[in-house]
């Protein structure tokens, strides 16, 4: 007994000091570049990434297709009809025109006919209306974008989606829709295991929620990428995802918080930039219930928060004040006349209006990263004897006291992937919708005439009057314009910022290697 | 001895019961609907009701639980919705990675947790026994989540000694299994120093004394053998609850294990995944508790004689 006592103690001591011993042999993670170097393959560089979300699944009709990191992955494998450029504009992916027609129930879309899959096939109609059936039969949250459309091929590079209402934001709305080859069932989980795709890059190793290493698809029809590989790892946890960017673990980090862009902005090896996003800061008031049934009182407490002197304190570099509900890189965007802090006159409206200054009002939220916003916004409505309580909510429970209208002020950070009005205003404040307990007839109109114009500037001019309503009759607050810091190595050449937190890695190269 | 165990296996099958029941009850009874979480606020309810029949959660309640029970015999926790494959397929990918950092910290716990604790134990009241009970103290009041970010801005950061994160060579697993084992290795240390100090005054030991030994074949020889009955215990006991702790840490250090698994499958209330991954780690601390006892059995020969009587 006292033996294997002494065997099994010896075993544990040379297990934990081998541990410390490999603790001080090496130093960290490292140089990937000088990796690929070493080994004499391709010399095109390894970029490490680190985003603020986990890729759990590859297939972007299922479940996760909705999610960020899902979004990433199909980017990069996949191609879509269309994709946005970086002013928000729509761009042709594997589309090379598409056009709708008189009423904006049919939209067209015309294929490129040099698109090929990583496994040489050419990409072609059947495959785009396959896809698009599997993400219908799927049921998952981006089939939820097209209630009972269909979509149809005329010939090998012709599509057609009909939807049963006009909509004029479809190609918007395909920029979450990708391509894959016609035959993979909607079950079919094993493909998602080595993807062919005809984006590019394809899957060289995958660990959900964990770590996508890409690799450049060599078949790819546009500009093959340059790069040996991109990882994109998940590390939650912010401060160790800045230590890798400032030991060199990881090449590119995003979704920084101000407080700590001064730390990495003094690094030379680093760059550091901010870039406008689709994100708005939005504060519904619930209109439905009788204390906030009234525009004077909604903009009156609207009037009543220092938005400005927020902002500049705790968004210095990612927030400006906002002069819309939605982002300036989304159509349909109209400045509208800002809505100045003047508690005094907030109150006096207040009283005139016969607001009950004894009652609370719920906040809620989602998100521990947007307490100080929220915390700054009670203290000034506090100042004018507004009692706010701010209730921080699990995402769960806030989803569905959101859709129950079960709060009093509703903070979101409302992006709106499409670039397009109508997947925010026009989904979001019809009376149908019911989101925020604001119903107004002539703003349904103009919401419905937006959505049945092809005509860009037709749609920007409706949409711009529906903002100008929305913005009159404070249906919420639209404190900040939301912009995403991005820090990357200064190796990497040609890395652009992008708007979505979805950057794309085809273009970049790293110097030196 | 078989009795023993056998008596236990069958205790177990309760625990298993009961603990499968109340996880059933506890998902449910949260508020947050899955097919809303997992489809989104825009979702139509007519979406919204054909993932609840997917899910089969338009079933009754106790309908749901008579099949969510016989499904767990076999292991068999249906699928993941939100990951679009099965729930224990996911935890099994997940698992040995928790299993590595708790045994690498379960490790680090033990030895030095030990070594500090007979040091410390042997001489009671010296200076080295003060300095450890501060430091066991301060180990254990430290929160993970503060010392692991402390390890990284100091080794990672710092020294560059260890990668910050993530996994593919041991010494990723250096820092998260050092954050992990701290508070543990207070406990052991603690228990091992009193119930070492106790041993010191036992009339066995005076004779060990006595015969001529030296004082390290005394602690080593003697005392250290009767302190490891209460140590055996906890170890068996906390490293369960250092599973539960690896939530913190994996993380903080990115470590793929269930940690993140579990988190996310809470938040997006992902029944499948979060059944599959207490029920199994329910079961794992049952196996821990039973090797403890197990040990503890053959550590005293009393208990041996108590079990066969």
């Amino acid at each position: 007994m006292t033996r294997f006592r002494g065997r099994r103690l010896a075993t544990t001591v040379a297990a934990a000091a081998a541990l410390l011993l490999a603790a001080c042999s090496t130093t960290s993670g490292g140089d990937d570049t000088a990796d690929a170097g070493d080994s004499g393959e391709a010399t095109g560089g390894d970029i490490v990434a680190a985003g603020t979300y986990p890729i759990e699944s590859l297939d972007p009709h299922g479940a996760q297709g909705a999610s960020t990191g899902t979004q990433f992955a199909g980017q990069a494998i996949f191609s879509r009809l269309v994709r946005p450029s970086a002013d928000g504009s729509l761009v042709g992916d594997l589309a090379a025109e598409w056009t709708a027609n008189a009423d904006v129930t049919q939209w067209t879309f015309t294929l490129r006919d040099d698109a090929t899959f990583s496994d040489g096939e050419p990409v072609t109609a059947e495959d785009v209306v396959a896809s698009f059936d599997r993400m219908i039969a799927l049921d998952g949250p981006n089939a939820g974008n097209f209630p009972e459309y269909t979509m149809t091929s005329a010939s090998d590079t012709e599509v057609t989606i009909t939807s049963p209402v006009p909509d004029a934001a479809v190609p918007g709305k395909l920029l979450i829709f990708y391509v894959i080859p016609a035959g993979v069932a909607p079950d079919d989980t094993a493909f998602f295991t080595a993807p062919v795709g005809s984006g590019p890059f394809t899957v060289g190793a995958f660990t959900p929620g964990d770590s996508l290493e890409l690799a450049p698809n060599e078949s790819y029809w546009g500009d093959v990428p340059q790069v040996d590989t991109v990882t994109v790892r998940n590390i939650p946890e912010l401060s160790a995802r800045l230590t890798a960017l400032r030991t060199g673990e990881v090449d590119v980090v995003w979704g920084i918080p101000d407080d700590q862009l001064g730390a990495l902005q003094g690094e030379d090896t680093l760059t550091v930039e901010t870039v406008q996003s689709t994100a708005v800061y939005t504060m519904w008031f619930n209109s439905s219930i009788p204390a906030l049934t009234t525009p004077e009182v909604r903009r009156a407490l609207w009037q009543a928060v220092d938005f400005e002197t927020i902002i500049s304190t705790l968004y210095p570099e990612t927030g400006e004040l906002a002069d819309a509900p939605v982002s300036p890189l989304v159509l349909g965007h109209s400045p509208q006349e800002p809505v100045g802090f003047d508690p005094e006159a907030a109150q006096a409206a207040l009283t005139a209006a016969g607001f009950d200054f004894s009652q609370t009002l719920r906040l809620q939220f989602a998100n521990a990263e947007f307490r100080p916003f929220i915390q700054a916004v009670v203290s000034d409505l506090a100042e004018i004897g507004v009692t706010v309580e701010p209730l921080e909510k699990e995402q769960a429970v806030f989803t569905e006291d959101l859709l129950a209208l079960n709060w009093d002020v509703n903070f979101q950070q409302l992006a709106t992937p499409t670039y397009d009005a109508a997947s925010n205003l026009g989904r979001l404040y019809t009376c149908a919708a019911g989101r925020n307990g604001y119903c107004n007839p002539e703003l349904d109109a103009l919401l419905a005439a937006a959505s049945a114009t092809s005509d860009e500037a037709e749609r920007t001019d409706l949409y711009g009057q529906a903002s100008e309503i929305i913005w009159r009759d404070a249906v919420g607050m639209y404190p900040m314009a939301v912009s995403l810091a991005y820090a990357w190595n200064s190796d990497l050449d040609g890395f652009t910022p992008d708007p979505s937190g979805l950057p794309d890695f085809s273009k970049v190269t790293v110097s030196g290697s | 001895m078989i009795r023993v165990v056998l008596r236990r296996l069958l205790i177990g099958v309760f625990v298993m019961w009961g603990a499968a029941s109340l996880i059933f009850v506890i998902v449910r009874v949260a508020p947050g609907d899955p097919a809303t979480v997992m489809l989104g606020p825009d979702a139509d309810p007519e979406q919204i009701a054909r993932l609840h029949e997917t899910l089969g959660l338009d079933r009754p309640m106790f309908a749901q639980y008579l099949s969510f029970l016989g499904d767990a015999v076999r292991l068999d926790f249906g699928d993941s919705h939100r990951l679009g494959r099965p729930a224990m397929e996911a935890v099994f990918d997940r698992l040995p990675a928790t299993i590595e950092l708790t045994l690498a910290a379960t490790a680090i716990a033990v030895v030095v947790g030990l070594t500090l604790g007979l040091v410390a134990g042997g001489r009671p009241g010296g200076v080295v026994d003060r300095v450890v009970s501060a430091a066991t103290i301060a180990l254990q009041s430290f929160p993970t989540f503060w010392v692991g970010i402390m390890l990284i801005l100091v080794f990672a950061l710092g020294l560059r000694l260890l990668p910050s994160a993530g996994v593919g060579t041991p010494q990723h697993m250096v820092l998260p299994a050092i954050t992990l084992a701290l508070p543990f290795t207070a406990i052991v240390a603690r228990l091992t120093r009193s119930s070492v100090a106790e041993s010191m005054r036992e009339p066995y030991v005076q004779t060990a004394r006595s015969k001529g030994l030296t004082e390290p074949q005394v602690l080593l020889g003697h005392a250290l053998r009767n302190s490891l009955i209460p140590v055996v215990t906890v170890v068996g006991l906390q490293m369960g609850a250092l599973m539960g702790g690896a939530v913190i840490v994996e993380n903080v250090f990115a470590w793929p294990g269930l940690g993140s698994l579990v988190v996310d499958a809470v938040a997006n209330r992902d029944y499948a995944v979060v059944q599959a991954v207490t029920l199994l780690i329910a079961g794992i601390v049952m196996v821990l508790n039973l090797v403890a006892d197990l040990l503890y059995t053959q550590l005293d020969p009393r208990i041996r004689m108590e079990g066969a009587s």
